[in-house]
C-alpha cells in the first residue's frame, strides 16, 4: 500500500520526474528538452543540499552553524562566519563547491564520512554553481530523490512524503527483487555451480587453479562439514578408494555423521548470539539456554527444512499442535544479551528486549539490520520506520516464558544427574570463610548472593525450556527517535511492505489477536515467495565453504552490504533449495560437488590473479583459512585421542587458563562463584559447543584466537595475527597439556623415534614427513630427550582456594575473604610432565612446536 | 539516496578490512604496508602524544569532589516522594536530601574548589580542567561504563583507547598500545569496557593485571626456560620456512612467523616494563606507594607513567569503590585516601619529567550521583546513581588548567550549564590527541561508524 502524499514541504523545489540522467549530453536535443534535463539537474542539486546540508546550516533557527544559512540562494550569497558560499558561475571560487569535494583537509563537509557526497553528487553542484546557481521553481509534481533512472518501491509509507517516494538504484535494491530462476550458462562444465563461476572466469580470460590433490581436498571437506580434521585412516580409504564417486561418498559419510549437526551448529549460534548466561552486571545464568542449542545441532543433522528451521524458532509454541520440542526453538527469540534489575525501568528494559528481537529476526533471516529504521525511516533501504515498529508489534504479544517441556527421546539427558551433582557439591560446603572479627557485610553479602547463583544453576537438569508464551499485547506506536516517551502513531503488526513485483509476492495478513501474530511473520519469511530468506541461508553456506559469500556480508544484503559477484548463481542456487524442500545437507552436496569447490589454494599464474583479481571474487582458486578457534581446540584433542564424542545437555566446564578462571567477576553485586572446571577430563575435553559459555567470562585462548564475543551477531569469523596467539598457543597450559598427551598417544602407537615423528605429522598435518623434517625433527627430540634427562620437571599443584578481596559499598574499606574450590578435591588432572619421563617430555617438545606451527592452523 | 555511491571503494573496504576514511585512504594504504600498529600522524596537529585516563569506577559524587552544593544543608534529612513511570525502582519512591559530609577548600591561583580530603591533588589545582556540564544516559554500571569507555551504552563497540591507537599506532611496537590496569577485581561489564569491538583486535586493551602473569600466558608454565623456548622456536620456524616454500603466495604465513618472535622479545620487555624496583625513593613516596590508605592504584599510577614514557598510547587506570549508597563519609572518605597522593604525584612526575604538556589526563566516573538517597531501611546519608549531572576533569597536553566550565543546578541534581553528553567529550578527547572524530570512522554493519556514535562537538571552553 502506498501512501497518501502529503503536499511537498514549501522550500522543497520539486520537480516531475524526468528519466534523463543528469549530466550526460545528448546529441542533437531540442531546446525544451535541454532545459527540462538542466532543470532537473539543478533541482536535484538544490534536494541534495537540503538533505545534506541544511540540518547544520538552517533547519535549526538557533543553532546555524559558521552562521551560514544554505536555506536559499540569498543566504548562500550572504555566507557565513567564512564569507560567501556560492560565486555564481565560478565553482572553483565557491567555497560550499570547495567545501563538498572534501579536497581541502580544512575545509570538508559534510563533515562526516556517511553523509559525503558521491562523485556526480559533486559534479551536480558544481555544474549547479557553473550555470549561475538559479532558483529552481517548478510546478508541484512528485518530490525527486533518488537517482534520476531509479525505481520506485511501494512501502507503508515513511515519515515524510519524500521518503515514500524516493527512487532507488536498482542495483542497490537487488534483494527485494523476485528470485529469479536462472538457466545455467551454456558451457563445457559438467557442473551447474562451475557453469556460472566459469562464465565469469572466461570474461576476465583468468585460467581457473587446478584441482586440489586428494589429501588437501579431504582435509578441507572434513573441516568444513565437521570441524575436525580427517583421521589418519580415513586419508588412507580415501587415497585407496579409485572409484569415481569417491569424494561423492566421502560427503555422504560427513553429511551423515554426528559430527556435521555440532559444526553447522557453531556458525548458525555465531549468528544469532548464544550464551549460557544473560550478560551485564548480573549476567544470570539461562539454565534451559543448552537445549536450544542441542536443538539446533539436531535440526542439522536430521536436515530439518530450513522453512521449518525458521517456523519453529520464530513462532515454535503457536503451532496449532506444537510438539514438545518446538517451544524450545524459541529460545532464539531470547538469544540476545538482557538483564533488568532494582536500577532498571521496566519500560524501557522490555523496550530493550523489542528493540533486540526486532533487529536480530532482520540480521538473522532477512539479512537486514532493521535497527537503522528504529529511529526514522531507513537511509538506504526501502523499510520505513512504521515496518520496523510493524514488526515490533508482533513480538509485543510474545513475553519470556519458561514452561514445563517434557524432554524428547532425541535429547541428550544422559548427564543430567552429574550435572545436579556438581551444584550440590558446590552448594553443600559453606565455602565462604572470612575474618569473624571484621564488620565483614561483604562476606555476609557474597554469601547470599553465591546461594541465590547456585539456586538458579540448580535447575539446569530441569524438563524446563528458555522460551516465550503469547500474552496479552501491549500497544505499539512509531517511536520518533526511538525514544519512548515520544509515541506517535500507533500501528498494528506487519511485516516488511517493500515490494518491487506485486505480482510476485503474497503480502503477510498478521493478526491483530494476540495468537498467531508470531506465527504470521513465521511464515511470511519462511514463504518460498520471500525474496531475501533463501537468499540469505544460500549466502551463508556458500560462506561455510568458501570462507567469503557470494555476498560479503551475509547479515546485510541490503543497500550499504556488498553486491552479488555472482547474483545468479545465488539465484540458481536459492531456487534449488526451495525447490529440494529447504534442504541444506543438498545444498552443501551440490556445492562441494563443483570443481569450483575442488581448486587448489594456489593458483599457477599469481601475478595474473594478483592483477585481475586479487580479492578472488572470481574464485579462480581456493582461498585457504585459519581454523577457527573452536576447530582447533577440538583438532587438537581430537588428534590426542582425548576429545570425547558425548554429544548434548548441559554445559560442560573445560580447563580454561587458571589465572582467568579465578579472576574475580562481578555478579549481583558479588564476586561469582570461582569457575571450576568439570573434574573428570572426559567432560573436560569435550566438544567446544558443548562448553558452557559465560558472557563475561572468555575462554582467553579461544578469545584470542577470534571466537567473537557472544553479544553481538557474528556473520563472519575474523582471521587475525596478534602476539596473544602466541602466548596462548606456545605457553597456554592448554597446549603443553595437549603436546604432553600427543606425545604419550604416539609412544603407545609406534615403535621407534622415526616412526613416532611420522604418526605425529599424519595425526596433525594429514601427510608424511620428508625425510629432511623427520632428521630436523629426530635432531630436536634427542636434544630436548637429553635436556630432560637432566632436568626434573617443575610440579606445580592445582589452587584449592582463592582469596577474593572487594571494596565495601558502606566502608570504602577492603575485605578479604577466602572462596574454597570444593570441586577441587576430587579433580582428575590431564597428563602432566611429572607423569611422564624424559622420553615423552622430550618428544612432547617437538609436540609442541607442531601444534604451533603454520601447516596445522591453515586448511587449504 | 545515496544507495549505491562509490561502490567499488566500498567492496574494496570489505576486502581490506580496515580504513581511517577515504581521507586517510592512501595514507592507509601505506600503513598496512608497514603494519597496523605503526605511529601515523593524525588529522591535526595533537595536543597531546597520549592518554592517562583514570577511571572511578562506581560513579564518584561529583557533590563530594569538585562541585560543592551548600544548598544542600538546608534541606539535609528533608523527605520527599518522586514518582514517575521513566524514574527506576532505585530513584522513586520516598526519598530524603543528603548534604555533603565534607568541608570544601579553594586552592591554587584559580581558587579551584576541591574536597578538603584531596589535599595533595588541591596543590596541583592550577593544572586541573573541572567540567561540571556533562551528562550521561545510563544508571546502571555496566551500560554506563560501556557508555563512558566505548561509547555505546550496550558494549560491543571499540573503546576510546582502541580508537585512538586505531588512529595513531603506537610508538613502541613491543608493548602493547592500549594498556588497562584495572583493580584485582575487573569492573562491571568486564571485558568488554576495553574490547576493540569491531575494530581489529590489534587495538584491543591489553591487561596488565595486578597480581600473578601481568599478561595471561606471557611466561610459560614453570620449568620451562628461556633457552629450551627459542629451541622449540628455531625449529617451528625452519618447518614453516618449508611450508611457506610450498605456499608462496600465502601471505598470512609471515605474518604468523613475526607475530611468534615479536611475542618472544615481549616475555622479557613486559617484565622489565612492571618491575618498578628502579624507581627512586622520591618517586615512590610520590605515589603513596605503601603509605597508608594504599590500595595498590599508587602502583598503578606510576605504572601508566612508565608506560607512556614508553611510548604506549593509552594507559587506562581504575580505582573501584565509589559506588557509594550509603554512608557516603566513610566510603568516599576512603576513596579519597587511596586517590589523592597517586593522582597528584603522577601529575607532579610526569611535570617534572616534561611529559605533562605531551600527555593528556582525564579523571572520569561513569556517572555522579544524586543530591537525594532512597530510605532502605533508614537513612545511611549517600546517594544513588545520577547520570544527569556529574564531574569530570582534564590535565595536562592542551587542557585549560585552573578552570571550572559548566555548572549543575543548585542542589547537584543535573548540569544546566554548558550542558554537552557524553559523546561531546569523547569527541573532545580525540581532538587533542589529533583526531576528528568524524574522519576516524571504521565501515561495519552498512555504514561508518565512529566513537561519538553519530557525531558531535568538541567542548571548546575545555582546551587552552
Amino acid at each position: 500500500m502506498r501512501a497518501i502524499i502529503g503536499p511537498a514541504a514549501l522550500t522543497i523545489w520539486c520537480l516531475a520526474f524526468v528519466a534523463v540522467c543528469a549530466g550526460d549530453q545528448a546529441e542533437g536535443e531540442k531546446p525544451e528538452a535541454k532545459q527540462k534535463r538542466e532543470h532537473a539537474s539543478h533541482a536535484r542539486a538544490l534536494q541534495l543540499l537540503k538533505q545534506r546540508c541544511n540540518v547544520c546550516h538552517g533547519d535549526d533557527a538557533d543553532d546555524v552553524r559558521g552562521d551560514l544559512d544554505l536555506r536559499t540562494r540569498e543566504g548562500m550569497l550572504r555566507g557565513g562566519e567564512t564569507g560567501p558560499a556560492i560565486v555564481p558561475g565560478d565553482p572553483e571560487q565557491s567555497a560550499l563547491f570547495v567545501a563538498v569535494t572534501w579536497r581541502d583537509p580544512d575545509l570538508r563537509m559534510p563533515p562526516k564520512e556517511n553523509d559525503r557526497l558521491s562523485e556526480a553528487e559533486v559534479e551536480l553542484i558544481r555544474r549547479w554553481i557553473a550555470d549561475g546557481a538559479p532558483s529552481v521553481a517548478t510546478p508541484s509534481g512528485e518530490a525527486w530523490t533518488g537517482p534520476a533512472d531509479g525505481i520506485p518501491i511501494a512501502t507503508s509509507g515513511g515519515l515524510t512524503p519524500e521518503w515514500t517516494d524516493r527512487r532507488y538504484a536498482r542495483e542497490a535494491v537487488w534483494s527485494f527483487f523476485p528470485i529469479a530462476r536462472p538457466r545455467v550458462p551454456e558451457s563445457d562444465a559438467r557442473h551447474p555451480v562451475d557453469a556460472f563461476i566459469e562464465r565469469r572466469l572466461a570474461e576476465k580470460q583468468l585460467e581457473p587453479a587446478p584441482a586440489a590433490d586428494r589429501v588437501t581436498l579431504l582435509r578441507r571437506a572434513t573441516l568444513d562439514l565437521t570441524g575436525l580434521p580427517p583421521s589418519p585412516d580415513e586419508i588412507e580409504e580415501f587415497l585407496g578408494d579409485e572409484s569415481p564417486d569417491a569424494f561423492e561418498r566421502v560427503l555422504d559419510r560427513l553429511l551423515a555423521s554426528p559430527r556435521h549437526g555440532e559444526r553447522m551448529a557453531q556458525h548458525w549460534l555465531d549468528v544469532v548470539r548464544y550464551a549460557d548466561t544473560a550478560g551485564f552486571s548480573n549476567d544470570f545464568e539461562r539454565p534451559h539456554a543448552w537445549r536450544y542449542r542441542d536443538w539446533v545441532v539436531r535440526a542439522f543433522n536430521i536436515d530439518l527444512p530450513f522453512d521449518r528451521f525458521v517456523l519453529e524458532q520464530i513462532a515454535g509454541d503457536e503451532f496449532p499442535s506444537a510438539d514438545t520440542d518446538s517451544v524450545i526453538a524459541t529460545g532464539y527469540l531470547r538469544m540476545g544479551p538482557w538483564e533488568h534489575t532494582g536500577m532498571s525501568v521496566k519500560a524501557v528494559t522490555r523496550q530493550q528486549f523489542l528493540d533486540d528481537v526486532t533487529n536480530s529476526v532482520g540480521v538473522t533471516f532477512l539479512g537486514h539490520e532493521l535497527r537503522c529504521a528504529r529511529c526514522h525511516d531507513h537511509k538506504f533501504d526501502p523499510i520505513p520506520t512504521r515496518d520496523y515498529y510493524s514488526i515490533q508489534a508482533i513480538f509485543a504479544a510474545a513475553q519470556f516464558d519458561e514452561p514445563e517441556t517434557p524432554f524428547a527421546e532425541w535429547e541428550h539427558t544422559g548427564r543430567l544427574d552429574d550435572v545436579r551433582r556438581r551444584v550440590e557439591r558446590l552448594s553443600s560446603v559453606d565455602v565462604l570463610r572470612g575474618d569473624p572479627d571484621e564488620k565483614n557485610d561483604a562476606l555476609t553479602r557474597n554469601k547470599k548472593k553465591r546461594k541465590k547463583y547456585l539456586d538458579n544453576a540448580a535447575t539446569r537438569h530441569l524438563p524446563r525450556s528458555f522460551a516465550v508464551k503469547t500474552a496479552k499485547p501491549e500497544e505499539t506506536h512509531v517511536l520518533i527517535g526511538g525514544a519512548l516517551d515520544t509515541p506517535a502513531d500507533p500501528v498494528s503488526p506487519g511485516v516488511l511492505t517493500a515490494v518491487v513485483d506485486p505480482a510476485a509476492s503474497a503480502p503477510a495478513e498478521v493478526p491483530g489477536a494476540a495468537r498467531g501474530r508470531r506465527l504470521a511473520l513465521a511464515r511470511w519469511i519462511a514463504s518460498a515467495d520471500n525474496t531475501l530468506t533463501a537468499r540469505v541461508i544460500t549466502n551463508r553456506v556458500w560462506q561455510w565453504h568458501f570462507g567469503r559469500g557470494i555476498v560479503a556480508t551475509p547479515n546485510n544484503l541490503g543497500a550499504t552490504g556488498s553486491r552479488p559477484t555472482h547474483p545468479e548463481l545465488l539465484d540458481w542456487l536459492a531456487s534449488r533449495l526451495i525447490d529440494r524442500n529447504w534442504s541444506l545437507k543438498e545444498l552443501h552436496r551440490l556445492v562441494m560437488t563443483s570443481a569450483t569447490y575442488r581448486r587448489s589454494g594456489d593458483h599457477p599464474e599469481p601475478e595474473r590473479v594478483a592483477e585481475v583479481d586479487p580479492s578472488n571474487e572470481l574464485r579462480a582458486w581456493f582461498p585457504p583459512r585459519r581454523l577457527t578457534a573452536e576447530e582447533l581446540r577440538d583438532a587438537l584433542l581430537f588428534s590426542t585421542g582425548e576429545l570425547s564424542e558425548r554429544m548434548g545437555g548441559p554445559g560442560s566446564f573445560p580447563e580454561i587458563n587458571w589465572e582467568a578462571a579465578l579472576q574475580p567477576r562481578h555478579v549481583m553485586g558479588g564476586i561469582a562463584p570461582a569457575y571450576q572446571p568439570s573434574t573428570r577430563p572426559d567432560e573436560r575435553n569435550r566438544r567446544t559447543i558443548y562448553c558452557f559459555r559465560i558472557r563475561t567470562l572468555a575462554d582467553p585462548m579461544l578469545e584470542v584466537l577470534n571466537r567473537p564475543g557472544p553479544d553481538v551477531s557474528c556473520e563472519r569469523r575474523d582471521e587475525t595475527t596478534v602476539t596473544p596467539q602466541v602466548f596462548a598457543l606456545f605457553n597456554g597450559q592448554f597446549a603443553h597439556d595437549r603436546a604432553i598427551a600427543l606425545a604419550r598417544r604416539l609412544e603407545r602407537s609406534a615403535e621407534g623415534l622415526d616412526a613416532r615423528i611420522e604418526l605425529a605429522f599424519r595425526l596433525l598435518f594429514g601427510r608424511a614427513p620428508s625425510a629432511i623434517e623427520v632428521e630436523l625433527c629426530r635432531e630436536h627430540v634427542e636434544e630436548m630427550t637429553a635436556y630432560h634427562r637432566a632436568h626434573e620437571p617443575v610440579k606445580t599443584t592445582l589452587p584449592r582456594k582463592v582469596t577474593r578481596q572487594m571494596i565495601a559499598e558502606q566502608s570504602g574499606e577492603i575485605f578479604f575473604w577466602e572462596e574454597t574450590l570444593p570441586l577441587m578435591e576430587e579433580y582428575v588432572p590431564d597428563l602432566k610432565p611429572w607423569d611422564v619421563g624424559p622420553e615423552t617430555r622430550g618428544l612432547a617438545e617437538l609436540c609442541l612446536v607442531l601444534i604451533n606451527s603454520n601447516e596445522l592452523v591453515h586448511v587449504y | 539516496m545515496p544507495s549505491s555511491r562509490r561502490p567499488t571503494r566500498r567492496d574494496f573496504l570489505y576486502g581490506l578490512g580496515a580504513t581511517l576514511g577515504t581521507a586517510a585512504f592512501n595514507s592507509l594504504l601505506a600503513a598496512e604496508a608497514r603494519g597496523p600498529l605503526d605511529p601515523r600522524a593524525g588529522h591535526h596537529r595533537p595536543r597531546a602524544k597520549a592518554c592517562i585516563f583514570l577511571y572511578m569506577e562506581g560513579g564518584p559524587s561529583h557533590i563530594d569532589t569538585f562541585d560543592p552544593k551548600p544548598k544542600l544543608d538546608e534541606l539535609h534529612m528533608k523527605e520527599f516522594t518522586r514518582k514517575d513511570r521513566f524514574a527506576s525502582a532505585m530513584a522513586s519512591g520516598k526519598r530524603y536530601y543528603v548534604r555533603s559530609p565534607f568541608q570544601f577548600r579553594r586552592a591554587g591561583s584559580s581558587g579551584l574548589e576541591i574536597v578538603e580530603h584531596l589535599p595533595r591533588l588541591a596543590r596541583v589545582a592550577d593544572e586541573l580542567c573541572v567540567y561540571r556540564g556533562l551528562q550521561a544516559e545510563s544508571i546502571n554500571h555496566p551500560t554506563a561504563n560501556y557508555h563512558m569507555n566505548t561509547g555505546n551504552r550496550f558494549g560491543g563497540d571499540p573503546a576510546i583507547g582502541s580508537w585512538v591507537t586505531y588512529g595513531l599506532g603506537t610508538l613502541n611496537r613491543n608493548l602493547p598500545a592500549f594498556v588497562v590496569l584495572p583493580e584485582l577485581n575487573f569492573p562491571q561489564g568486564g571485558a568488554a569496557n576495553w574490547s576493540n569491538g569491531f575494530l581489529p583486535p590489534h587495538y584491543q586493551g591489553t591487561t596488565l593485571r595486578p597480581a600473578g602473569s601481568p599478561i595471561l600466558d606471557l611466561r610459560p608454565p614453570p620449568g620451562v626456560t628461556r633457552q629450551t623456548q627459542r629451541r622449540n622456536l628455531d625449529l617451528l620456524q625452519k618447518l614453516n620456512a618449508s611450508h611457506r616454500e610450498r605456499h608462496p603466495d600465502h601471505g598470512d604465513l609471515a605474518a604468523r612467523m613475526d607475530a611468534y618472535e615479536l611475542a618472544f622479545r615481549m616475555q622479557s620487555e613486559v617484565p622489565e616494563l612492571i618491575d618498578t624496583r628502579g624507581e627512586d625513593e622520591r618517586t615512590l613516596e610520590l605515589y603513596g606507594i605503601d603509605a597508608p590508605g594504599d590500595d595498590g592504584f599508587g602502583r598503578r599510577c606510576l605504572l601508566a607513567r612508565r608506560l607512556v614514557e614508553r611510548g604506549v598510547r593509552f594507559v587506562q587506570v581504575y580505582s573501584s569503590g565509589w559506588d557509594s549508597h550509603d554512608y557516603l563519609e566513610r566510603s568516599h572518605g576512603a576513596r579519597f585516601r587511596a586517590i589523592d597522593r597517586p593522582i597528584a604525584g603522577l601529575i607532579q612526575d610526569l611535570k617534572r619529567r616534561g611529559l605533562l604538556d605531551e600527555t593528556l589526563i582525564v579523571w572520569a566516573g561513569e556517572f555522579g550521583r544524586s543530591p537525594d538517597n532512597g530510605m532502605r531501611g533508614g537513612k545511611k546519608a549517600g546517594r544513588d546513581h545520577n547520570a544527569e549531572a556529574m564531574c569530570v576533569w582534564l590535565a595536562g597536553g592542551g587542557v585549560r588548567g585552573g578552570h571550572v566550565v559548566g555548572a549543575t543546578d543548585e542542589i547537584g541534581a543535573r548540569a544546566v550549564e554548558r550542558v554537552h553528553p557524553l559523546r561531546d567529550l569523547h569527541v573532545t578527547l580525540l581532538h587533542l590527541l589529533g583526531l576528528d572524530d568524524n574522519r576516524l570512522t571504521y565501515f561495519h554493519g552498512g555504514r561508518f561508524k565512529q566513537l561519538s556514535q553519530f557525531g558531535g562537538k568538541v567542548i571548546g571552553d575545555l582546551i587552552a
